[in-house]
């Protein structure tokens, strides 16, 4: 039984290459690059197992800029068959109500599927929504943090297994369902020459306006976000001591951090 | 036209005024309320104080009624129980159509829900059946002094700084909140309230069966949020290999390893060991930070330890600057001399303190 997969995926700021103003403590963006959060990638090799399985095809959504089109692009490379970006400036300043709302729409569209597969959580905003609100607006059911899915042989059933703090649990669920892989599960198969050439080839993605969608302008973007950022602080520095040890000796740098401890009272040795 | 702004078509209209109460989603894990919860009813008592409303907890499941009067000694007012053999097994969408249900009748101020694996799937699927907004992990709350609105604080990306976060027009404000980000309030058996026990007619299809619970064996029992000593790794161990010598020193000193975003990524260390804003909040007396560069979100998770000791072979590193005590140099050779010399001192104090044969 094939299965017909919907993955989505997240173009954000690559967050190992972002650093601190040791000035101002605000982070420095400028001539950050973006990447597919990795978690999604992970989604996306688990999405792409699944059909190297049982056959289908696998479809990436996203909803972003068109600067976002690297990271189907990217996907795309790794084996996705199809790409579709959600794309209109009427969707911007989208809280997670608005842009799950704006992905339902897409996979509704998209029609004929059997699972959704979404990322743990993404590395920028980490809120792990995007899942249950989707499941929500479609009436589907859904877990998080699957780290294995079969297909039953009646073909409508899913058998998962996933992974909690202190346990794992193994749930039947029946298809169409959305699900969230947890992090770290598959590494992502790399990108072939060869699929980023039928990509090229075929032109596979398509960008979807909100008309294209049909989507009331008052659902997406700000105008659909209940939630909005009402101020900015900072967080109160903790102040510290600051004491840095002055030689290259490790053993009497060793001595003097034991004994400021045991002069604090926090160690007792 | 000076009217009201259009709502999104698929928004139930509602009048934010005639919501009142600070809920709190009780979870049950394996037949007790996680302290997650209670943790969520003390500070859901102190906004409730603040705005003059009552604390209502929220138990569902299947033979939880005689747990109902325990969010009453933590805190609340009224406590909602459904206890229905239909809900013996927890299900997202089930329990998340009961919770919806439950707010849309009693239309609570606010919901929040203690920020779990559980929680922060259930929590979601709430907020948008009740066509409503909600923060992920929270780390405190306001009431704005002038409209009553309440505010919910979380830090963005980049942890250096606190979003303030309002909902406009949408009850119940919904939030979650990892634990240990609130303390547990103490337990008092001498606090009154109301249990008022709901039924749900007709429930939602979940489309799932429950097949198997498997519990994970813990290899170390001491949660890094409970540890007193904490030596904690980061991306310049190098390797994996690396944690062996931190883990060496963590015994010696009685305490626990953790780990950064980024060894966690690496797959060096599990991920309930990650210290920091998508990880855990930690309170230890000494928290080393070994080979960790500093990253804001890192920064945000220790700054209730008492003392961070930073060692970094990179002088300029953040860590420094947010560090008690600091030590420039190689952790291949400053553990080992860590080592070194508390097993020296170690000798010496019981060899003063005991008669030698």
């Amino acid at each position: 039984m094939p299965l017909d997969i919907i993955v989505g995926i997240k173009w954000v700021p690559n967050t190992t290459a972002v650093n601190i103003d040791p000035k101002t403590g605000t982070l420095i963006r400028e001539g950050i690059p973006s990447v597919v959060n990795p978690h999604d990638l992970t989604a996306v090799e688990m999405a792409l197992k699944l059909k190297d399985r049982y056959g289908g095809s696998v479809t990436a959504i996203s909803m972003a800029p068109p600067s976002a089109l690297a990271g189907l692009e990217h996907v795309i490379g790794m084996g996705v068959d199809r790409g579709i970006l959600a794309s209109d400036r009427a969707f911007a300043g989208a809280d997670t109500l608005a842009t799950s709302y704006v992905l339902a729409k897409v996979i509704e569209k998209v029609g004929k599927f059997d699972l959704v597969i979404m990322g743990h959580e993404t590395i920028d905003s980490s809120t792990a929504h995007i899942g249950a609100q989707v499941a929500s607006w479609l009436d589907l059911p859904y877990v998080y943090y699957v780290v294995d899915a079969v297909l039953e042989d009646d073909g409508e059933t899913l058998k998962v297994t996933r992974i909690l703090e202190n346990a794992y649990e193994k749930y039947r669920i029946r298809l169409p369902a959305v699900i969230s892989i947890a992090m770290h599960t598959f590494n992502p198969r790399r990108i072939r020459l060869s699929e980023k050439l039928r990509a090229k080839m075929e032109k596979p993605i398509e960008i979807w306006s909100i008309k294209d969608l049909d989507i009331d302008p008052n659902c997406a973007g700000l105008r659909g976000s209940p939630t909005v950022v009402s101020g900015i602080d900072f967080v109160p520095k903790v102040p510290r001591k600051n004491e840095v040890f002055q030689g290259s000796d490790p053993k009497e740098a060793a001595r003097w951090l034991l004994n400021k401890l045991i002069e604090e009272g926090l160690l007792d040795l | 036209m000076a009217s009201k702004k259009m709502l999104c078509s698929e928004w139930e209209p509602i009048n934010p005024m005639e919501y009142r109460g600070i809920w709190v989603y009780v979870e049950i894990e394996n037949g007790n309320i996680h302290e997650a919860s209670l943790q969520l009813l003390g500070e859901a008592r102190r906004i409730a104080d603040e705005l003059d409303t009552y604390v209502g907890a929220v138990i569902i499941g299947y033979g939880v009624k005689k747990l109902a009067k325990e969010p009453i000694y933590y805190g609340a007012d009224k406590v909602f129980v459904v206890d229905d053999p239909r809900l013996e097994k927890y299900y997202p969408n089930l329990y998340g159509d009961v919770v919806y249900k439950l707010a849309k009748k009693h239309k609570p101020e606010a919901l929040l829900v203690g920020g779990t694996m559980r929680g922060r799937e259930l929590a979601p699927y709430i907020a948008n059946n009740l066509k409503t907004g909600i923060t992920a992990d929270l780390t405190s709350i306001e009431v704005d002094k002038e409209t009553g609105d309440i505010i919910l604080i979380r830090p963005p990306f980049g942890a250096w700084m606190l979003a303030h976060i309002k909902t406009r027009n949408r009850r119940p404000v919904m939030g979650s909140v990892r634990p240990n980000i609130f303390p547990t309030p103490e337990r008092n058996e001498n606090r009154d309230g109301e249990v008022i026990e709901e039924t749900i007619k007709e429930v939602l299809d979940s489309r799932m069966e429950y097949l198997e619970y498997i519990p994970i064996e813990k290899t170390e029992d001491i949660p890094i949020e409970k540890a007193d000593i904490i030596v904690s790794g980061g991306k310049g161990l190098g390797s994996k290999e690396g944690f062996k010598l931190l883990e060496e020193l963590a015994e010696l000193l009685g305490g626990v390893i953790a780990g950064s975003r980024k060894a966690v990524d690496a797959g060096w260390i599990p991920h309930d060991r990650q210290v920091g804003q998508t990880g855990k909040t930690v309170k230890p007396n000494i928290y080393f930070a070994v080979g960790i560069s500093g990253a804001a979100q890192h920064i945000f998770g220790i700054r209730e330890a008492k003392r961070v000791v930073a060692i970094n072979i990179d002088p300029d590193a953040p860590i420094f600057e947010n560090a008690d005590y600091g030590i420039v140099g190689d952790y291949k050779e400053i553990i080992p001399a860590l080592i070194e010399v508390i097993n020296e001192m170690k000798m010496k104090k019981s060899g003063s303190n005991k008669p030698s044969l």
